[in-house]
């Protein structure tokens, strides 16, 4: 909110600090300034009012009492000086309140002159961002922004009837509100009524009928406490925020009424002439109660962690208009009646704290135990990440959203759609990594020619009803084929010890090209994808490359993950190499040739490389070729050139057993 | 062929050498004389008889040796001389992929946090209602409900559902404090780091998503003098420098006394530059002690218990560590920025 620092001045007799300096004290001991203004001859402070201090401080009456309390100057109140009272107001009016108000109390001026305000006031409400318009309208904002209390001005004569009624709206009732726009109004929206029609919207905006003007010689006038939620719910569904709404929302202290319309009539009767209406309409069913707050010198100690004295509690509570008393440690504060937010003994150390100072505070160790936790298992995350680093890939983070293009490839009811997004770009929770990483490479290859990306995150999807959130790691490469990247998979598995690893055929899967993909698997579990991108979204993303795809899904790799392993034993013996290469129908597959080997190779055969792999020229159309190095090593004792020679045969004759199998010699 | 001839031969060819200067000729030299004048030397042996063919031979063979010998010392000269290294020359360099800025900072976080014995914690990126505000002391139908812009999650009959059943994305990490206080007991150390989400449109400051370090310390007398402490030695150790530290009066309805947490610029010393608004201060933690409500409805004693909470926000500190000037850099996966760490 906008603060005139004339205004501030205003409520005390010794000069305020420079508004800067005093902009400082706010920011150490209230809120933020958040900005400084020269305004011809005032300053405009832009204060944060945060919401806890709603009730009293968006007011100028508010911010000067913190002020008193943080600089310790003496707060003088505006006065409210009547010099002579007219009639009594009951006999003119009434209020009728049918719901939705705690508190409405009306008063009224006779015989004024509607004619522009005085000057001071003017420059003022212009500080504030206000427009002035006349003498009685302006000095209800000006009352507004002294005290945080929203005040309405009503043309007597304009209203229909003796009775103010404040009632939820009919069906189909319709304003013309002060500044000429009409709404319709329905009946959760309170509206402020004569004996006809609505005259105003409670707590939000004035009906243009009973508007002030010129010709006005008596007005009637509103301080009112509304219902926070109803004041919140009607503007929201009208759309119409006002400087009152915003008050009304955060709730008000039911006080400020009385406070408030004394101090308009005052002003209006010395701006506008006129005689003020002897006492006041009250609707106050329920007054206040007051609340007494007991806490021990040791909880605000012991809290703050600072060896604070009684004296200086006292002091401050003082200085902030709290009642205290106190019977040796035990303190027993009454907030003053603005404060509606404080309700609870942390609230009273909070205000002790501030004023005091966070910077009279050293920090201090905390002496707590510490619990050493089984927990912390995050660095399996920084390990998975730096081996792909390693193999040259960039980590790379998305949007947690896709938009309706890349929702087309996942089924519409797994999808997880978002209520009003600020950009259609977010339009559902992502359900797959991939998309963000298939954008990624579109993009940068412009840039680059060999492009490697990865990303850890969560995606979303909506399972039988049930959402879920699911941990995930995907990679993506434009330089690797299928078998790098397997390969690169293999190592990855390798330094996180997940062995024995297999793959097998996967079938269709959404981004991934059928018949080459495949399932990564773990101990019959599905740790993972891998697989070229479909041609069909390269195509429609505009992809020059031809990437392959990794999904992992991270809880699997979190739960497989290891860090412990046994130490193999070096073997001290020497180990001798035999070669085998095998022509084998094409359907049959590597994994099937490589299986008979290890069977036939038994305890001493260490190792099977594939060093080569032919089809084409040379042999049969339907044959493929695979040549096998054989690694034979003992633990026990040196390998005889003999006994490798036997164990070759063995594996050569049981792979010539298999029917079109043909060992090349 | 005779003793003059060979003679005559290494004559001249030790005078070639002599005259020689560069290794590679004198190579092409030897080669020469080992080709041509001695083969031919060895061929005519045949023509001799035994007992000549004995001292021919080994004179042929001794200046074959001297030719080798001069073949072999130019050879290691040339070797010592091609061995010289252009140090200057352009390496081949390995590819080598690179770590996201947010995931670095992230650890370094965990890494400063772990030493003073908290545990790293994670929660749910979609929450509920209960968990996001009613549980963190956030009043229904108040206007602080919508201090964070909230991106809510299409429901249907949204109104009719309980709090725990309306979901919405996270606002803030703070809704991993009652999910994890629930069922444990306290004292607690907890961080938690984590992608929030407000539903703002994007610009060179804001994110729809974007990543907070929340941390919670829960005991008994917990006070702010122990927040300032731990918070200070995080930021001295993040920073690596002397920061300074204050503390401001702040508002969040899930802690009293609330606190803006600024650390003194370490870029320009605080005579202020762009980065602090020219005010020598960075503001970037939110803090305060959890407000006993909070802790009730973690099923915590908050007569016995009690504690700090804080947020950071980390893409800000990242920002301000590598003077990134937009926030979209993060999210962008554009390669140019990110093999930059």
């Amino acid at each position: 909110m906008k603060f005139s620092y004339n205004f501030l001045q205003s409520f005390f007799k010794k000069k305020l600090p420079s508004p800067e300096k005093l902009a400082d004290l706010l920011m150490m001991h209230f809120f933020e300034v958040e900005d400084i203004e020269k305004k011809g001859k005032d300053f405009v402070l832009d204060i944060d009012i945060l919401s806890s201090r709603a009730g009293d401080c968006l007011s100028h009456m508010g911010v000067a009492r913190e002020i008193a309390a943080i600089t310790g100057e003496d707060f003088v109140m505006p006065e409210t000086k009547i010099k002579k009272y007219g009639k009594d107001i009951n006999e003119k009016a009434s209020v009728e309140v049918r719901g939705g108000c705690l508190r409405y109390t009306l008063s009224g001026v006779e015989g004024v002159k509607v004619k522009s305000s005085p000057s001071y006031i003017q420059a003022r409400l212009k500080s504030c961002g206000i427009r002035p318009i006349n003498n009685v309208v302006d000095v209800t904002n000006y009352v507004m922004l002294e005290t945080g209390q929203p005040l309405h001005a009503f043309d007597a004569k304009k209203i229909e009837g003796e009775k103010i009624i404040v009632r939820y709206a009919k069906k189909r009732e319709k304003i013309v509100t002060l500044d000429e726009k009409r709404y319709d109004l329905r009946d959760s929206i309170l509206v402020i009524s004569d004996e006809l029609s609505p005259i105003g919207i409670a707590g939000i905006k004035g009906g243009i009928v009973p508007e002030v003007d010129k010709e006005t010689e008596t007005i009637f006038l509103e301080a009112a406490n509304f219902d926070p939620i109803t004041v919140r719910k009607g503007s929201q569904y009208l759309k119409l925020r006002t400087d009152a709404s915003l008050r009304f929302e955060h709730g008000i202290p039911l006080e400020l009424t009385k406070i408030a319309i004394d101090r308009a009539v005052s002003l209006i009767s010395q701006t506008a002439g006129g005689q003020v209406f002897k006492n006041v309409v009250d609707y106050y069913p329920e007054k206040r109660k007051e609340k007494i707050i007991h806490f021990n010198i040791d909880d605000v100690r012991s809290v703050l962690g600072t060896a604070i004295s009684y004296k200086e509690v006292e002091r401050v509570l003082r200085a902030l208009n709290f009642k205290v008393q106190r019977e040796k440690d035990l303190f027993s504060v009454t907030a003053p009646y603005f404060r509606i937010d404080v309700e609870i003994k942390e609230d009273i150390i909070e205000e002790i704290g501030r004023i005091y100072g966070y910077e009279n505070i050293s920090p201090e160790n905390p002496k707590e135990d510490i619990i050493p936790s089984k927990e912390n298992n995050f660095h399996i995350e920084t390990n998975c990440r730096e081996i792909w680093k390693g193999f040259g890939f960039s980590e790379t983070y998305n949007y947690s959203f896709i938009n309706e293009k890349y929702a087309e490839f996942f089924k519409r009811e797994e999808l997880i759609e978002m209520e009003k997004p600020a950009s259609l770009e977010f339009k559902f929770l992502r359900p797959s990594l991939i998309p963000g990483l298939l954008k990624n490479l579109q993009e940068n290859e412009k840039n680059y020619e060999e492009i490697g990306l990865f990303e850890t995150g969560k995606v979303f999807l909506k399972k039988e009803g049930e959402v879920k959130e699911e941990k995930k790691m995907a990679v993506i490469s434009s330089t690797d084929n299928f078998y790098t990247i397997k390969g690169k998979i293999d190592s990855f598995l390798k330094k996180i010890f997940l062995e024995d690893i297999s793959y097998t055929e996967c079938e269709k899967r959404t981004f991934f090209e059928n018949f080459s993909s495949a399932k990564i698997i773990f101990q019959n579990e599905c740790i993972g994808f891998l697989g070229k991108l479909s041609q069909k979204v390269r195509k429609e993303m505009k992809i020059k490359s031809n990437p392959l795809i990794v999904e992992f899904d991270f809880s699997k790799l979190k739960k497989f993950y290891r860090e412990k392993v046994e130490y193999k034993p070096i073997f001290k013996f020497p180990s001798l190499i035999r070669d085998i290469a095998v022509l084998v129908p094409k359907d049959v597959s590597y994994e099937d040739v490589q299986k008979k080997i290890n069977k036939e190779g038994g305890l001493v055969l260490r190792k099977i490389e594939l060093f080569d792999f032919y089809e084409g020229k040379g042999i049969p159309q339907e044959m493929k070729s695979f040549a096998f190095r054989l690694t034979f090593q003992s633990k026990n004792k040196t390998l005889s050139s003999q006994e490798a020679n036997n164990l070759q045969e063995k594996v050569i004759k049981a792979l010539e057993d298999v029917s079109d199998w043909k060992v090349r010699r | 062929m005779t003793r003059d001839k060979i003679e005559e031969i290494k004559t001249k060819f030790l005078e070639e050498i002599k005259k020689e200067k560069s290794t590679e000729r004198k190579k092409k030299i030897c080669k020469k004389y080992i080709e041509e004048e001695l083969s031919s030397v060895f061929c005519s042996l045949k023509e001799l008889t035994s007992e000549k063919k004995g001292e021919i031979g080994k004179m042929a063979n001794e200046l074959k040796k001297i030719i080798l010998e001069e073949m072999k010392q130019g050879g290691e000269k040339n070797r010592k001389e091609k061995g010289k290294i252009d140090v200057t020359f352009p390496g081949e360099s390995p590819q080598i992929g690179s770590i996201h800025p947010l995931t670095k900072l992230q650890e370094r976080c965990e890494n400063i946090f772990s030493k003073m014995g908290f545990t790293v914690v994670e929660g749910p990126e979609l929450e509920n209602e209960w968990y996001n505000f009613d549980a963190l002391n956030f009043k229904k139908d108040h206007p602080v409900r919508e201090m964070q812009d909230t991106l809510f999650v299409k429901q249907k009959n949204r109104e009719n559902l309980s709090e725990k059943e309306k979901l919405l994305m996270r606002t803030h990490t703070s809704c991993v404090q009652v999910r994890y206080m629930e069922g444990r007991k306290p004292p607690f150390r907890i961080i938690v780091p984590g992608r929030v989400f407000r539903n703002e449109t994007t610009d060179s400051s804001h994110e729809i998503n974007f990543y907070q370090l929340e941390g919670l310390m829960i005991g008994e007398k917990i006070s702010v003098a122990n927040f300032k402490s731990v918070i200070g030695y995080f930021f001295r150790e993040l920073f690596q420098s002397d920061v300074q530290l204050r503390l401001r009066p702040s508002f969040f309805p899930f802690t009293e006394p609330s606190f803006e947490v600024d650390v003194s610029c370490s870029i320009c010393k605080m005579k202020g530059c762009s980065t602090c608004s020219h005010t020598g201060w960075i503001e970037i933690v939110g803090a305060g002690m959890v407000h006993p409500n909070v802790l009730e409805n973690a099923k915590v004693d908050s007569s016995k218990f009690n504690g700090f909470a804080f947020g950071v926000g980390l893409d800000r500190v990242a920002m301000i560590e590598h003077k990134i000037n937009d926030i979209r850099l993060f999210y962008g996966g554009d390669l140019r920025f990110l093999k930059q760490f």
